[in-house]
């Protein structure tokens, strides 16, 4: 019985310490991460840094669709990938931005219960989509139909999330402005579910980039240099 | 072909009684894993084909909610890993457990059985709600909450019987590298788990060290379920089918441990460069690589234990399958390592080379394995042999290319999407290269998933008829060729 229980405890030993090291030290350290508070003189900044929590009823409609199936939400290094470098992928939409968009870190993610961090990348990386992102009413044309915008788009058409409704009086100032080919029939018109306007708000409020505390003024101190 | 020897012997005789007196205690349990995975393998594998199709074509079927490409993937992926894969798993574990213990199931059977039946109903529970818009999104747990509890009592029921054969039957001097594996996945499936589970579903605000969890659940269960699931099959079939033992304890016991020891340490890597500290992702593609080590010394035994009996894989369709299945053994390490390596992972990352992966370790490596078992375990249970050559035939050859085009085009796509992504000049550009660009390769996915599913449903369909008990009533077995009489020796029909 005795070569049972050793083969067992192997078991358990070979396994168990992975586990420890990498899963339950890991989470009871960073299960209670906060907020840290900028360095007014250091980062030029006041507050807290991340400074807005997550919109968790966007998040709901976007992981309920399942949306980190085609899209992450993480901008790796330069060293790894070009997604630093990528046109409107940052806070400066500028074509040639002074410096690269930063890596994602643990805080950008604080609150949320599951970092949607992404599967696959069919479509553009959204960490910091809200800066790029057109206004809400160009953003509900493009998940009513993805097509409307770009005819070789993969993206489904959430058509769920809006309502076909009659016009009754005045067209509603919620009415989506579609292109003719995708317009609703004569006397229809389109409008979002509260559902859209959560998801769209979610959208609009992807901005993963706000400078780190303590490493802000590196960056800030290295793109007047190369100006 | 002759099941008995010409001289009759009382010992022989006495092993087949026990035999079969083993394999009726199993067969209530054991069938009906077997015929409801095939079911939901076939569901899968028509999941997989609309996945790939909406992928390509999302208007495809109209725009509706329900099958969506961001619910359709993961109910496909949900319904190969939980509806087909433990599923397998589980009965392959159980009889070669009996078998290779010696011991007879000892009552519990109805537990057995209505374990399996629930296992069944939450699967099938978890499935819908995917598709109507209740997943969790966390990759290989998209199914709700109250999923994973039921999933997880159903599992102990069944590997506590299997443990308890092994530790009734331990013997020192035995040589049990097959059961080591079954014991091994037995134990540590329950512990991954529970742990990817109790953090993902029960802890409030792990960001993104929950998604790092998240990648480390998936490769687990991949390295320490499903392979050891596996390699264990191929330990036992093949010297019992090739008539010659296994070449060496020694990279036996080594494959094993080395396997044990990395196994649990990777996965995050599939997030380098990203949020999680960077020692955790480190470990993680160090890990990824080494596994080659586990993976080469099992590759190598396997290879030695075949050689020279090369003719009993184009006779045995058990041996067929089992043979292909550890010959894709090797090539899921090598991708594997591939999209752990930091200098092609920085191409492979989020590209479709992470299907290619899931593919090859659950489908091309797995699942051969699983069909190899079941194609030797099922007559000795039903008590008749495979109505048709030709549908065994069909379902390998079906298999064996769409599995191989899947796994090759979703890395060639990978390769190519990850070099558009990370292609200078494509920095002001829309995504417009990438979709056209990886176009024809979910096409091809689509249409070998298409082939087989064909062949799934006809596997599907000769294993009701064998489980009907609508087989051939012959002592001879269904051997896929007939050149010569002699290639297999007589205890491979044991």
């Amino acid at each position: 019985m005795t070569n049972f229980r050793t083969f067992i405890l192997g078991l358990a030993a070979s396994f168990g310490l992975p586990w420890l090291c990498l899963i339950v030290l890991p989470a009871m350290q960073y299960e209670h991460l906060t907020p840290v508070a900028y360095d007014k003189d250091k980062d030029g900044v006041e507050g807290y840094f991340p400074p807005a929590p997550v919109n968790g009823q966007g998040q709901l409609v976007y992981i309920r669709e399942g949306c980190n199936q085609c899209h992450t939400q993480m901008i790796r290094p330069v060293q790894l990938g070009l997604d630093g470098w990528y046109k409107g992928w940052g806070q400066d939409q500028e074509g040639r931005p002074a410096a690269p968009v930063r890596p994602n870190v643990l805080r950008d993610y604080l609150s949320e219960k599951y970092a949607l961090l992404g599967i696959q990348r069919v479509g553009p990386d959204l960490a910091n989509f809200g800066w790029r992102a057109p206004d809400a009413n160009a953003l509900h044309v493009h998940l009513y139909a993805p097509r409307s915008v770009h005819d070789w788009s993969t993206m489904p058409s959430y058509k769920q999330l809006y309502k076909l409704q009659k016009i009754q009086g005045p067209v509603s100032d919620r009415a989506l402005k579609l292109p003719k080919h995708f317009a609703a029939p004569a006397g229809y018109e389109v409008v979002p579910t509260p559902e859209a306007d959560r998801l769209v708000e979610y959208l609009l409020s992807l901005k993963k980039d706000y400078p780190v505390p303590g490493q802000s003024a590196a960056v800030a101190a290295a793109a007047p240099a190369k100006k | 072909m002759q099941t008995t020897p010409a001289t009759p012997d009382t010992d022989l005789q006495a092993d087949n009684l026990r035999r079969a007196a083993i394999d009726k205690s199993v067969k209530g349990p054991v069938l009906f894993l077997f015929t409801n995975g095939a079911f939901w393998l076939m569901l899968s594998t028509v999941l997989g084909v609309l996945a790939a199709i909406k992928l390509v074509e999302p208007g495809f079927l109209g725009d509706c909610q329900f099958i969506s490409y961001g619910r359709l993937q993961p109910a496909h992926i949900n319904a190969l890993v939980y509806g087909w894969g433990v599923q397998a798993a589980l009965g392959i574990m159980l009889w070669i457990m009996a078998r290779r213990s010696g011991q007879e199931l000892k009552g519990g059977k109805s537990l057995l059985i209505s374990a399996g039946v629930f296992w069944n109903i939450t699967v099938t529970l978890g499935i819908l709600s995917i598709i109507f818009g209740k997943s969790t999104s966390i990759e290989w747990l998209e199914m709700p909450k109250f999923v994973w509890p039921v999933l997880l009592l159903a599992f102990l029921c069944y590997a506590w019987p299997i443990a308890r054969m092994f530790g009734r039957a331990f013997r020192p001097e035995g040589f049990m590298v097959s059961t080591w594996y079954i014991l091994g996945a037995c134990f540590w499936f329950p512990w991954i788990f529970i742990t990817a589970n109790v953090a993902l579903h029960c802890l409030p605000n792990l960001g993104a060290i929950g998604a790092g969890i998240d990648a480390w659940y998936i490769h687990a269960v991949i390295l320490l379920f499903f392979v050891p699931v596996g390699v264990g099959a191929a330990y036992y079939f093949i010297p019992k089918i090739t008539g010659q033992p296994i070449a060496s304890a020694q990279l036996a016991s080594a494959g094993f441990w080395t396997l044990a020891v990395l196994g649990g340490w990777t996965g995050m890597q599939k997030y380098m460069g990203g949020p999680l500290p960077a020692w955790m992702t480190s470990v993680g593609a160090c890990a990824g690589v080494l596994l080659l080590i586990p993976v080469g010394l099992v590759g190598l035994n396997h290879h030695l234990t075949t050689l020279g009996k090369h003719s009993a894989v184009a006779t045995s369709p058990t041996l067929r399958f089992i043979f292909f299945g550890a010959l894709f053994y090797p090539v899921s390490g090598l991708i594997l390592a591939l999209n752990s390596a930091f200098w092609t992972g920085a191409s492979f990352q989020f590209t479709q080379s992470w299907y290619s992966f899931q593919v090859v370790s659950l489908y091309g490596f797995f699942s051969m394995c699983a069909f190899g078992a079941i194609y030797y375990i099922v007559p000795r249970l039903s008590g008749c042999e495979w109505l048709s050559v030709r549908l065994i035939r069909n379902h390998f050859w079906f298999s064996v290319y769409g599995v191989g085009t899947i796994v090759i085009m979703s890395l060639v796509a990978g390769w190519q999407q990850g070099n558009d992504l990370n292609n200078p000049e494509h920095w002001d550009q829309s995504f417009m290269n990438h979709v056209i660009n990886s176009r024809p390769y979910v096409v091809s996915r689509a249409v070998a998933w298409a082939l087989i599913s064909f062949s799934n449903i006809m596997f599907l369909l000769h294993l009701l008829l064998m489980v009907a008990g609508l087989g051939r009533r012959s002592s001879a077995p269904t051997l896929l060729e007939h050149h010569d009489d002699h290639a297999l020796p007589n205890e491979a029909h044991a």
